[in-house]
């Protein structure tokens, strides 16, 4: 196996993985803002939203980022600071969400505050991942169409593996806060990865 | 002389008539016969139904209908669905009933019944959905007074919120067929319990068809030591509260003496009868982390399963 298909293979095993933490991630979300601000759709949107705004601050970030260092070590330290703040959420979150129910309610206000809090931060990191990957795979112009497509598609399988084994198997098994814990360890070690093996997925990319 | 319709003005005529039936958003043909009002609000959609006897609230989901609510017109006083009249027994033990909450409202029957029978008590009905406290008032006469107010809010939000204490706390807060999972969990039961008067007791619909009835009643025990069953037409209420579990003759003496007191309808005394006590809870108990409940609600059992994990009151 070349080195090169090697890489990419890597970068996109990584993709599958952190898109599936990423939607398992939202699903659980809703089982922590749910007993504070109500199981409606309210909720949902404040949390879907939230979503976005991550993605959309992750992207932004993550492409400034890899245009300046062309760094996967830099993105894996990110991830890996997404995996500790997923991992510290069960130890804060109840005190800090009766605390917002009880100061500004449980409209709007309060709901998207409690979802920024939750997701905002993690997700944003985590998503910084995608234009690395793009980035770190263009090996010339040529293939840009193919290896944006690949990247958002494996990551998309992710996204949609995560929700779905999240919600029909993971929650009916498991609690909330070991999945929490178990999406961070996995978050935290794709960054280990990255940092380990920056040198090799930095590789002749121009 | 007849003028032939020219094509163009045949096409917009079609048009509109294919406009006007999508417009008409139409409930299954089986049940459309007296539906007075549908709506579609935030968090449910409720069909009203009625003819000349009875009204009926009700929540339609997956292409069915689940009674939220019924009033018999020649007796609105009445309380013509069966479990309510057993939601109505928490009245039997507590010492004094000076405040009483709900939560979860559907037409408001059972707190006006309350509030008929019982004026000196303040009631309050905690509601999630505001459509369902207005169709409440213009088809079930509900009407607020200063003893009988409501408060559009989730329950246990509202308890986080709120910090007065309850002689009686009444839940009955279903969405269609299910309680939502955070009104089901030993973190909200905890909550419910730090917010009971001293000798104050919560009372709670639970529908027995599904495993999910285990769990509900075991984490109730696993939070408060005494926990009553009576099965109700169907749907089983549960009345916990804390200390040990009261004697079936001072039990009874008490709801006699209330029955004496406030002259209910459906009398205290012959509801008590049939009382079960938890004893061996056999379910899993559910907490804000793990709480299963589209898994445990797709396992049904027999109806009457649940009386294998009582006993007779002593």
């Amino acid at each position: 196996m070349s080195p090169s298909l090697l890489r990419g293979l890597l970068l996109f095993v990584i993709a599958v993985v952190l898109g599936f933490a990423l939607m398992g991630f939202e699903m659980l979300a809703s089982r922590y803002l749910n007993p504070y601000f109500g199981g409606t759709i309210n909720t949902w949107a404040a949390l879907i939203a939230t979503v976005l705004v991550a993605l959309m601050a992750g992207y932004l970030l993550g492409g400034a980022l890899v245009d300046r260092t062309m760094s996967p070590r830099l993105c894996g330290v990110l991830l890996v600071v997404a995996g500790v703040y997923l991992f510290s959420i069960p130890l804060w979150v109840d005190p800090l969400f009766g605390w917002i129910l009880v100061r500004m309610g449980d409209g709007v206000v309060g709901t998207l505050l409690a979802a920024t809090a939750l997701l905002l931060l993690p997700l944003t990191l985590m998503s910084v991942f995608t234009p690395f990957a793009v980035r770190l795979l263009l090996t010339s112009v040529n293939v840009g169409g193919r290896i944006v497509s690949y990247v958002y598609g494996v990551s998309t399988v992710g996204n949609v593996l995560g929700t779905l084994v999240t919600t029909f198997t993971l929650v009916p098994s498991f609690g909330s806060r070991a999945l929490t814990m178990a999406f961070a360890v996995v978050t935290a070690a794709c960054g280990v990865i990255m940092v380990g093996c920056g040198r090799f997925l930095r590789g002749d990319a121009k | 002389m007849i003028r032939p319709i020219s094509w163009r003005s045949g096409w917009i005529a079609g048009l509109a008539c294919l406009f006007a039936a999508l417009a008409v958003n139409r409930p299954p043909l089986a049940q459309e016969a007296g539906l007075l009002e549908k709506r579609e609000s935030l968090y449910n959609n409720i069909f009203v139904f009625g003819d000349k006897e009875l009204v009926t609230m009700t929540f339609g989901q997956n292409k069915r209908y689940y009674t939220e609510s019924s009033m018999r017109l020649s007796d609105p006083g009445a309380l013509s669905v069966g479990y309510t009249r057993y939601m109505t027994l928490g009245v039997a033990y507590p010492a004094k009933l000076e405040r009483m909450l709900e939560i979860g409202l559907g037409g408001g029957r059972t707190v006006s019944y309350l509030n008929a029978a019982l004026p000196d008590t303040a009631i309050l009905a905690v509601e999630l959905d505001k459509d369902v406290v207005e169709l409440a008032k213009k088809y079930f006469r509900f009407t607020e007074s200063a003893k009988l107010r409501t408060l559009v809010s989730d329950g246990r939000s509202f308890l986080l919120r709120d910090n007065d204490r309850w002689d009686v706390i009444m839940i009955d807060a279903y969405r269609g067929p299910f309680v939502p999972f955070h009104l089901l969990t030993k973190e909200f039961y905890t909550l419910v319990k730090s917010r009971l008067a001293p000798g104050g007791v919560v009372v709670q619909n639970i529908e027995p068809s599904t495993m999910l009835f285990d769990s509900a009643t075991a984490t109730l025990a696993s939070v408060f030591p005494s926990v009553d069953l009576y099965g109700a037409e169907g749907n089983v209420v549960a009345i916990a509260y804390e200390g040990p579990s009261l004697r079936q003759a001072d039990l009874l003496a008490r709801a006699t003496a209330a029955q004496e007191r406030y002259k209910l309808r459906y009398d205290l005394r012959t509801m008590v009868a049939v009382r079960r006590v938890l004893g061996r809870p056999t379910g899993k108990v559910m907490s804000d982390d793990f709480a299963p409940v589209e898994t445990m609600r797709a396992i049904e059992q027999h109806n009457e399963k649940w009386k294998e994990q009582t006993e007779a009151p002593r």
